[in-house]
C-alpha cells in the first residue's frame, strides 16, 4: 500500500501516459476519463516541468470524452466511440492513442474493442487503460510506450545495424529530457549510432512506426523504460541495453564504451570520439577555472531527483567536478529491489567520500533530511560546517535549502522557478550547460 | 428557510440554475434560448478536456494562509497545485502576509484503497497533516474515485476532530459529477458554510436575545462591506475596489481568497455582501443573507466605464450614498478619459475577439467597445440566468455579434478566430497559446499582478493592448512556423457544427 505524501514529484498513470504520447509529434491523445483530468494533468506539467507546454496537440486541445454521472452509470463506450469517430474528422493525427481515468477504468469501459472498430481506417488508432490509481507518472511512461510498441510500431524484418531507439527520460517529468535526448543523440552520431528519440524536434510518429528497424533499445535509466523495453523484446526480439543517464566526461566516455561493445562498434573511433569531446569539454571549463579557483567554489552538495537522474548529478559532481556529495535522496516509489541496485550502484563513486542515500518522495521529510545532514550552527567560533553547501532538487527545495545556508538548483520534478526549452545537462555539452548554471547561482541564478 | 448547505453534500449547477454548457449564435438569441430552457441539454459529440470542478475549489483553497489542502485522491488530482505555488506566495505577499510555499498532501489512492475504501488512509493524512503543520484549517478536497467507491469524508472529518487541532472542512468535488466547473466554488462555500466559524459569536443566541439583536442592528447600519473576490483578480484589483468604496464612504474587506482563517470569524459583521463576480457567489450569498441576516448584491462586474459605475451606483444605493457615487463617478470619469486620450486613436476600430468566464467576457466586451474597438464575438466558460441582463445589454446595437458558451473547446475557438481574423484576443489562460499559434496577440484576462477592475483596470487594459498590437512579429512567426491540430477541412465546417440538444442520438446523451 502507498501512503499519503506532502506535495508529490509525480502525477498519476494518466498524466505520465498523456505527457509521454503528446511528447511524439503527430499523436492525437484521446482522453477517455472525467472532465478535469485533462486540464489539471496539463496544469501539473506546466508547473512541474520548467513551463513546458502543449505542443501540437496537448494541453487543452487534446481531445477528450469528458465523462460524467450518465457514462458512470450505463457506461462509457458509446460516448467513446462517438468520441474516437469525430475526433478522427476532425483532428490532424499520425497516430491517435486512447488513454483512460480512473472513472473509465473503475466502471469497466472495454476499450480494446473500441479501438478495434477505428483499426485499419487510416492512421493507427491505438488504446491503454491508464487509471490514475494504478501508479505514478512513471508507471503511465511504461503503460503508455507498451502499448505503442505492442500496437502502433510496424511489423518488420529488417534491423539496422547502427541504428537504435532512445528512452528512459520521461517527457514532463524529467525537466531537460529533449536537451539531454539531442545531446546524447549528437554523441550516438558521432560514433556512427543513428538514435531516434521520437521526442524531440524533427521526430515523431514516423520514427515510431518505424522503430521495429532498430538493432536494440537503449534505455538511460535503470528503473523507467525497462518494462516498455521488455515489452519491445516480446514482440521484435530486439535486446535492450539499460544504462545510466551520462552526465559529464566521464560518464559519457562510459556510456559510449559501453554502447560501443553492445553494438560491436568500431573501438578506435569511439575512443578518438571520447578523446576530442573530452578536450573540448576542458578546453571550456579551463577558461572558468580562474573564476572558480579564486572564489573556492567547490561545494558540499545534495541531490534530489528521481531514479533516472539522482546518481547521475551525484556522480558528475563528484568525479568531474570534484564537489563532495551528502545526501542523495531518490524521489520516486520504488520498490525495494529497486532500491537496493540504486544503494549498489552508490557504491562505484570514486571520490569525495559516499552520501547518505534515501529513498523519499514527500517534501517535508526530504527537508528534515537535509537539516540532519547540514545542521544549523550554533554559533560556536569553531564550527565543523559542510560549508558551502549546495542543494540539486525540485523547486520544492528551494525554502530547505536557504534554510540551511544552501545554494540551490532546480533540476528535478517540480520546476516552477525556471523555463526550460532546449537546455540538457547530459553528455559533454550538457555537463558545461550544468557548470553554467551552478556558478551563476553565486550571483543569484543565471 | 432551508439552503442547500443543510446537506451534506451540495447540489450541481445543473439542478440549481439554468445552466449551458454548449452554445454558437448571438448574444439576444443565447438569453431568448436560455430562458425558454432549450440549453439546458445542449451537449457536443466531440469535446476536448477542460478543467473541474475541483481545480476551481483548488483555485480558492490554496490562497488561504495557515490552511493545508488534502487531496483526497489518488496521486494526479491537485498536481495543478504545483502550477499554483508562486502565484499564492506572490498574492500572499501583496497582502503583506508572510511569502509561503502552498502545502498539500494526497492521500494517494491505489488500486487496493479502490476496492477496499479509503478513509483509513484519509485519517492518517489529516491526522499527519495536523501535527507536522498546525494549520489552522485543513481542507480535504475529495475527487472522482473516492466519491465512487463511497468513501465518507464528513464521517472521516468527524472522526478525527478530537484528535486534530485544525478545523476540518471536507469539500465534494468530484469532477465528473457536473458539467459546470463553477460549482467548484459553491463546493468551497459549502465547506465554509458548515464548518467554519463565520461569526465571533453564536448569531442566533445574539437574534434571541433583545441585546444581542440591538448588537446585530448594530453590525448592519455600519458602513462596512464584505466584497468577494475571486481567483482571477489580483491585490491591485482589490486595492482600485477598496479606493472607488471608500470615496463613497464604504470600508472594504476581501473575502475568501487570501483571507485569514481568523477573518472569517468577522465575516458576518458587515452590513452587505457584494459580489465582484455573479459566476463565483450567489451560493454563499444566500446562505448569509438566510442565516445571519445580511443582505447581498450581486450585479454586474465592475469592468469598464459603465459597469464600474453601475456596480458602485448598486452599492451606494443600498446605504443612500446615491449622491456621493454620482460625484464619485463623474470625477473618475473625468480623469479616466484625460488619461485615455493617447491611447483611444491606436485601438478605434481594432477588431478584438474575447474567451472567458460568463461574467467577464460580456463586462470585458462592453469595456472594449468602450475603448472604441469592435468586438466580433466573445465567448463564455458557461452560461446560466445570471448572464442575461448583462449579455442583453452588452449586444445593444450590435446583433450580428457572436457568442458562443464553450469550456475552453479550442477547436470552436480555433475555427471562430480564423474566420474572425481578429487584432486582439482577450483570453482565459489555457487558450491564449492556440490564438497566437493562429497569429492574433492575446491579452490574458486575467493575470494577477496586473489590473483589470475599475477605472484603473480600463486604463490598463488600454495600455497593455496597445502594447501588444504595437508589434504581433510572434504571433506571426508562430503561425508561419507551426501548425493547429486540425484538418483543413474543419475551417470550412460550422463551428458549432458538434453542438448536439442532447435529447437525440447525436449527442447521444440526455
Amino acid at each position: 500500500m502507498n501512503g499519503f505524501v506532502e506535495r508529490p514529484r509525480f502525477s498519476c498513470t494518466l498524466g505520465g501516459a498523456l505527457s509521454t504520447v503528446t511528447a511524439i509529434h503527430g499523436t492525437v491523445p484521446i482522453v477517455h476519463a472525467a472532465a478535469g483530468c485533462g486540464g489539471n494533468l496539463f496544469t501539473a506539467q506546466l508547473g512541474g516541468s520548467g513551463y513546458y507546454g502543449s505542443g501540437y496537440c496537448g494541453g487543452l486541445s487534446a481531445p477528450g470524452s469528458n465523462v460524467s454521472e450518465h457514462e458512470i452509470v450505463f457506461g462509457g463506450e458509446e460516448r467513446l466511440a462517438e468520441q474516437i469517430r469525430t475526433t478522427l474528422e476532425i483532428m490532424e493525427g499520425e497516430c491517435y492513442v486512447v488513454l483512460t481515468g480512473c472513472m473509465t477504468d473503475i466502471i469497466g469501459d472495454d476499450i480494446r474493442s473500441a479501438v478495434q472498430e477505428f483499426r485499419g481506417t487510416g492512421a493507427p488508432v491505438a488504446g491503454v487503460e491508464t487509471g490514475g490509481f494504478k501508479g505514478t507518472s512513471y508507471k503511465g511512461y511504461d503503460l503508455a510506450l507498451s502499448a505503442l510498441f505492442r500496437q502502433v510500431v510496424a511489423e518488420t524484418d529488417e534491423r539496422a545495424t547502427n541504428r537504435v531507439n532512445l528512452w528512459g527520460l520521461v517527457p514532463g517529468l524529467d525537466p531537460f529530457f529533449r536537451g539531454d535526448l539531442l545531446e546524447l543523440q549528437r554523441l550516438l552520431a558521432l560514433v556512427g549510432v543513428q538514435a531516434s528519440t521520437f521526442f524531440v524536434p524533427g521526430e515523431g510518429v514516423r520514427d515510431l512506426v518505424e522503430a521495429g528497424k532498430a538493432a536494440a533499445n537503449i534505455v538511460v535509466s535503470q528503473q523507467h523504460g525497462i518494462a516498455a523495453a521488455e515489452a519491445f523484446r516480446e514482440r521484435f526480439g530486439t535486446p535492450y541495453l539499460a544504462l545510466e543517464l551520462p552526465i559529464g566526461p566521464s560518464a559519457s566516455a562510459r556510456f559510449l564504451r559501453q554502447v560501443a561493445e553492445f553494438l560491436g562498434l568500431d573501438g578506435q573511433l569511439v575512443e578518438r570520439v571520447i578523446e576530442r569531446e573530452t578536450a573540448d569539454y576542458y578546453r571550456f571549463v579551463e577558461r572558468v577555472a580562474d573564476f572558480y579557483c579564486d572564489t573556492d567554489l567547490q561545494h558540499y552538495v545534495a541531490v534530489v531527483g528521481n531514479a533516472t537522474s539522482a546518481l547521475p548529478y551525484t556522480r558528475f559532481l563528484a568525479e568531474d567536478l570534484g564537489w563532495l556529495p551528502s545526501l542523495v535522496v531518490v524521489t520516486d516509489n520504488l520498490p525495494d529491489e529497486e532500491r537496493s541496485r540504486i544503494a549498489l550502484s552508490l557504491d562505484s563513486l570514486p571520490h569525495g567520500g559516499k552520501p547518505a542515500l534515501v529513498f523519499e518522495t514527500d517534501a517535508s521529510v526530504i527537508a528534515g533530511h537535509l537539516t540532519r545532514a547540514w545542521r544549523p550552527s550554533g554559533g560556536e567560533r569553531y564550527q565543523k560546517r559542510f560549508a558551502p553547501a549546495f542543494v540539486l532538487g525540485s523547486t520544492l527545495e528551494q525554502e530547505p535549502a536557504a534554510a540551511v545556508g544552501a545554494r540551490h538548483l532546480s533540476v528535478s520534478y517540480p520546476v516552477f522557478n525556471r523555463v526550460i526549452v532546449n537546455r540538457g545537462y547530459a553528455g559533454f555539452h550538457g555537463a558545461l550547460h550544468l557548470v553554467e548554471d551552478l556558478l551563476s547561482t553565486y550571483f543569484g541564478g543565471a | 428557510m432551508a439552503h442547500h448547505t443543510d446537506q451534506k453534500v451540495l447540489p450541481k449547477r445543473e439542478d440549481r440554475l439554468r445552466t449551458c454548457h454548449a452554445y454558437g449564435g448571438t448574444s439576444c438569441a443565447l438569453v431568448q434560448e436560455s430562458r425558454g430552457g432549450c440549453l439546458v441539454r445542449s451537449e457536443r459529440s466531440f469535446t476536448q478536456v477542460c478543467n473541474c470542478q475541483m481545480s476551481l475549489a483548488l483555485t480558492m483553497v490554496t490562497t488561504i494562509p495557515d490552511a493545508v489542502i488534502i487531496m483526497h485522491a489518488p496521486p494526479g488530482c491537485g498536481g495543478s497545485n504545483v502550477s499554483m505555488d508562486l502565484y499564492v506566495r506572490n498574492g500572499l505577499n501583496a497582502r503583506g502576509e508572510k511569502k509561503a510555499p502552498l502545502i498539500w498532501f494526497t492521500s494517494n489512492l491505489d488500486e487496493a484503497d479502490v476496492i477496499a475504501g479509503g478513509e483509513e488512509k484519509l485519517e492518517a493524512t489529516i491526522v499527519e497533516a495536523d501535527l507536522r503543520f498546525r494549520p489552522r484549517l485543513i481542507f480535504v478536497v475529495s475527487t472522482c474515485t473516492p466519491g465512487i467507491i463511497g468513501d465518507d469524508i464528513d464521517a472521516v472529518a468527524g472522526r478525527v476532530r478530537s484528535r486534530v487541532a485544525a478545523t476540518v472542512v471536507p469539500l465534494h468535488c468530484e469532477g465528473f459529477k457536473t458539467r459546470i466547473s463553477a460549482t467548484g466554488y459553491d463546493a468551497v462555500y459549502h465547506g465554509l458554510a458548515r464548518y467554519v466559524q463565520l461569526a465571533p459569536h453564536d448569531a442566533q443566541r445574539l437574534a434571541e436575545e433583545s441585546s444581542g439583536q440591538a448588537l446585530l442592528d448594530e453590525r448592519r447600519k455600519s458602513r462596512r462591506v464584505n466584497v468577494f473576490n475571486v481567483y482571477s483578480i489580483g491585490r491591485s484589483d482589490e486595492v482600485e475596489l477598496a479606493r472607488l468604496l471608500e470615496l463613497i464612504g464604504l470600508e472594504a474587506r476581501f473575502y475568501p481568497n487570501f483571507a485569514r482563517p481568523e477573518a472569517f470569524t468577522e465575516l458576518t459583521e458587515a452590513s452587505l455582501n457584494v459580489s465582484i463576480c455573479a459566476t463565483h457567489d450567489d451560493y454563499f450569498l444566500t446562505f448569509l443573507e438566510e442565516r445571519y441576516g445580511i443582505p447581498y448584491l450581486i450585479d454586474t462586474m465592475p469592468i469598464g466605464i459603465r459597469n464600474t459605475g453601475r456596480w458602485l451606483r448598486a452599492v451606494a444605493a443600498r446605504f443612500g450614498l446615491e449622491e456621493q457615487a454620482e460625484r464619485v463617478i463623474a470625477a473618475e470619469e473625468a480623469e479616466l478619459e484625460r488619461a485615455l486620450s493617447d491611447y483611444r486613436p491606436p485601438l478605434a476600430g481594432k477588431r478584438v475577439y474575447l474567451g472567458g468566464g460568463e461574467m467577464r467576457v460580456a463586462a470585458t466586451a462592453m469595456l472594449m467597445h468602450e475603448l472604441g474597438c469592435e468586438v466580433v464575438g466573445f465567448r463564455a466558460h458557461h452560461y446560466d440566468e445570471f448572464g442575461d441582463d448583462l449579455y442583453l445589454t452588452a449586444a445593444q446595437d450590435r446583433p450580428g455579434m457572436e457568442v458562443n458558451v464553450a469550456t475552453t473547446q479550442t477547436f470552436e475557438l480555433a475555427n471562430l478566430i480564423e474566420r474572425a481574423q481578429p487584432d486582439l484576443y482577450l483570453g482565459h489562460s489555457g487558450s491564449n497559446a492556440w490564438v497566437a499559434k493562429l497569429g492574433v496577440p492575446t491579452l490574458p484576462i486575467f493575470s494577477a499582478p496586473q489590473t483589470y477592475l475599475g477605472y484603473l483596470g480600463v486604463f490598463e487594459v488600454a495600455r497593455r493592448a496597445v502594447r501588444l498590437t504595437a508589434n504581433r512579429a510572434f504571433q506571426e512567426q508562430l503561425r508561419r512556423h507551426t501548425r493547429q491540430p486540425y484538418r483543413e477541412s474543419w475551417y470550412r465546417n460550422d463551428p458549432f457544427a458538434y453542438i448536439t440538444d442532447g435529447a437525440d442520438g447525436a449527442g447521444g446523451r440526455p
